[in-house]
């Protein structure tokens, strides 16, 4: 990666970093670089089993509580 | 253009190309600002803390917010990207210009007469009015400009479309062998959805409601133009999103510090999307009259199946983000999420948009549920949730995207990035509190379209707090994003006055996973779009068919509701929609989306 990346904060050149121009100046550099074998996405499983658990936890809410939980509306 | 070194930006290779995008963005962001404020009249108003208009015009305001802001504003941007999109994944110039000119004004030409002819809707002396709100089926009616202003429009997208896919044309005639790039990839399916997607409106704008509005025909059926009007009516949900999906895929990883994780799974995520999107929209007519049970339950099923792509999506665009925060050195199960550029505000406002469109997701899960829909159909519920959606995750995107575009697009710096840092998190802040008090609004059954929900003799209960206190939050929560939206504007306002630099350019990184990893059938837009064909014939044949049978294209009858109120006569409107709801069954839907 980062083949022609260069890097634009205010002017200043800080080599051949891949960085965003609407980030500020002294945001981390890109310290190693994983290839997809040496990426195992363990944080991002973690994230959507905790997401996951709150669609369950919210949907039983929903449906128990404020679905099946409230009587009839009856206008007129 | 002062000295420096560095790649060359969009603009530097593709001045043209550059100035339509810019255009492009100019528009949306006119309509963004007038949008803005039209958004925080309402919510002023309706919670009662503000009113400086009349009840009567509260409804030219809600259209106006809801067209300007989900037509043009996002449709703009649209064009605007994916015209960036194809031309830097290509790296080929635009075939013609002039005709890639041609659908930019067709579109904004065909933006200004509708938008004029909702906002003379202030105007009473003028006799014209469309306060028709985004969903304008029958028995609501406009001044025949506004239906023409769409249609105007329409073809304008629909050239765009062309312009890319020819586009696609002479850059495979040169390319034979190779895979289509993603973000390619991304504007190709997109505007397949969107050729669907568009028949029902078409038909339905031509063939019934232009030419109704016009006296040529005397009557149209109300729940055949509700019918074709969602049949168009949820892929654009989508449609809209697509831009969103193109930036969270293909320019977040970069500013993560990362590589997109898969571009297979990006392109299954996308083919999804084309064949999904637009056999589901009867799932915005479960209360319906007229449609069988059965068919319901066949868009809620396909409406369950989306939930597929978004997942996947989550996936893929969280492990690229991962996958940057370990490259910058972060570990732990969760403690990589410190090593992201949060002061970046590209970066931040993208991943905030995704945060509230995993909670969209949720509530867009309780509205898809055929019986549980009940519980929230009409109800402030339902605009809690597309502000997650449509206001947050795509419109927050794209200003996030706007901050990292713009330097490529013009050669110059953002003004402000910390100012852009405080305006996506007020943003965020803004729409949790506005969102959040919709959606508890609506489980007490506080409707949604209304100027004023307070009634006489009648209180709303709650479970806990007061319906003013959730009153209080929504007009806070409106009031932050009407402020953040003005910071947007301003920010980008004051960045025109830069001076231009060079050495700005980006590019893009490789995904990890590289499209060669997937199976070239993929890529097969002829099949992928015959059998989004054939499941929303399936989907749609039947009932639209028992729809005509019922009550005959044109319907059986009724009064159209040109809802030019003005002062003083709203009692003989709310006489003419009372008197009409005995009249057909057919009617008595549209006429309750009326009252609501």
């Amino acid at each position: 990666m980062n083949e022609g990346m260069v890097s634009a904060d205010d002017g200043a050149t800080h080599g051949d970093l891949e960085r965003s121009v609407s980030a500020p100046p002294d945001q981390a550099d890109v310290d190693r670089t994983l290839s997809h074998e040496e990426f195992d996405p363990k944080g991002t499983l973690a994230l959507i089993l905790v997401y996951f658990a709150i669609l369950v936890g919210m949907w039983v809410f929903m449906y128990f509580v404020e679905f099946l939980g409230n009587g009839l509306t009856v206008v007129g | 253009m002062s000295t420096g070194s560095g790649a060359a930006t969009f603009v530097d290779r593709y001045p043209e190309e550059a100035s339509i995008v810019r255009q492009a963005f100019f528009v949306a962001f006119v309509a963004f600002g007038l949008g803005a404020l039209f958004g925080v009249i309402q919510a002023l108003h309706r919670t009662d803390i503000l009113r400086f208009i009349p009840s009567t015009d509260y409804y030219t305001v809600l259209t106006a917010h809801g067209v300007l802001l989900v037509i043009v504003f996002t449709i703009f941007f649209l064009v605007g990207l994916f015209q960036w999109a194809i031309t830097r994944s290509f790296d080929r110039p635009v075939e013609d210009i002039r005709i890639t000119k041609a659908w930019l004004a067709l579109m904004s030409v065909g933006s200004v007469v509708t938008g004029v002819t909702i906002l003379l809707g202030f105007v009473d002396e003028v006799g014209i009015s469309a306060d028709v709100l985004f969903t304008f089926y029958a028995p609501l009616q406009a001044h025949p400009l506004f239906y023409a202003g769409l249609a105007v429009f329409l073809v304008g997208t629909w050239i765009a479309g062309a312009d890319w896919f020819r586009s696609w044309l002479a850059w495979n005639a040169e390319h034979p062998d190779d895979r289509i790039p993603l973000q390619a990839f991304v504007v190709l399916t997109t505007m397949l959805m969107w050729y669907i997607a568009t028949i029902g409106v078409a038909v339905a704008v031509l063939f019934f409601l232009l030419p109704w509005s016009l006296g040529l025909i005397e009557t149209v059926n109300p729940l055949l133009t509700r019918t074709l009007f969602w049949f168009f009516g949820h892929p654009v949900v989508y449609f809209w999103l697509m831009p969103a999906y193109l930036l969270w895929y293909t320019v977040l990883p970069k500013i993560a510090g990362g590589r997109l994780f898969s571009d297979p799974l990006a392109r299954v995520v996308f083919v999804l999307f084309l064949l999904l999107s637009t056999p589901v929209g009867i799932h915005h007519q479960y209360l319906d009259p007229g449609i069988a049970e059965s068919f319901k339950f066949i868009a809620m099923t396909n409406t369950m199946f989306l939930l597929l792509p978004s997942l996947l999506t989550a996936f893929t665009v969280v492990a690229s983000v991962e996958h940057g925060a370990r490259q910058r050195g972060g570990t732990g199960l969760f403690g990589w999420l410190r090593a992201l550029p949060w002061r970046d505000p590209a970066f931040t406002g993208m991943m905030l948009a995704g945060l509230m469109f995993a909670a969209g997701g949720f509530s867009g899960m309780i509205n898809a549920g055929m019986n549980i829909n009940y519980l929230v159909h009409n109800t402030l519920w339902v605009p809690g949730h597309f502000h997650l959606t449509v206001g947050t995750a795509v419109a927050l995107t794209m200003m996030a995207g706007t901050y990292w575009l713009w330097p490529q697009l013009t050669n110059r710096r953002l003004y402000s990035r910390p100012i852009g840092l405080l305006q996506v998190v007020v943003w965020f802040g803004g729409m949790a509190l506005m969102s959040n008090a919709m959606h508890v609004s609506g489980l007490y059954g506080i409707p949604r379209r209304t100027a004023e929900p307070q009634y006489q003799g009648f209180d709303f209960s709650t479970a806990f707090g007061s319906v003013a206190e959730l009153n209080v939050q929504l007009a806070i929560g409106g009031t932050l994003l009407f402020v953040s939206a003005l910071l947007f504007l301003a920010n980008l306002a004051f960045s025109w006055g830069n001076p231009t630099t060079s050495g700005l350019g980006q590019t893009l990184p490789p995904a990890l996973s590289g499209p060669d990893d997937s199976p070239r059938v993929l890529d097969n837009m002829r099949l992928w779009a015959a059998i989004a064909l054939v499941l929303v014939a399936l989907a749609y044949a039947l009932p639209l068919g028992a729809i005509v049978a019922d009550s005959g294209l044109f319907g059986p009858g009724g009064d159209a509701y040109p809802v030019t109120v003005v002062l003083n006569s709203v009692a003989v409107t709310a006489e003419r929609l009372t008197a009409s709801v005995g009249a057909t069954l057919a009617d008595v839907g549209g006429v309750l989306e009326v009252i609501r």
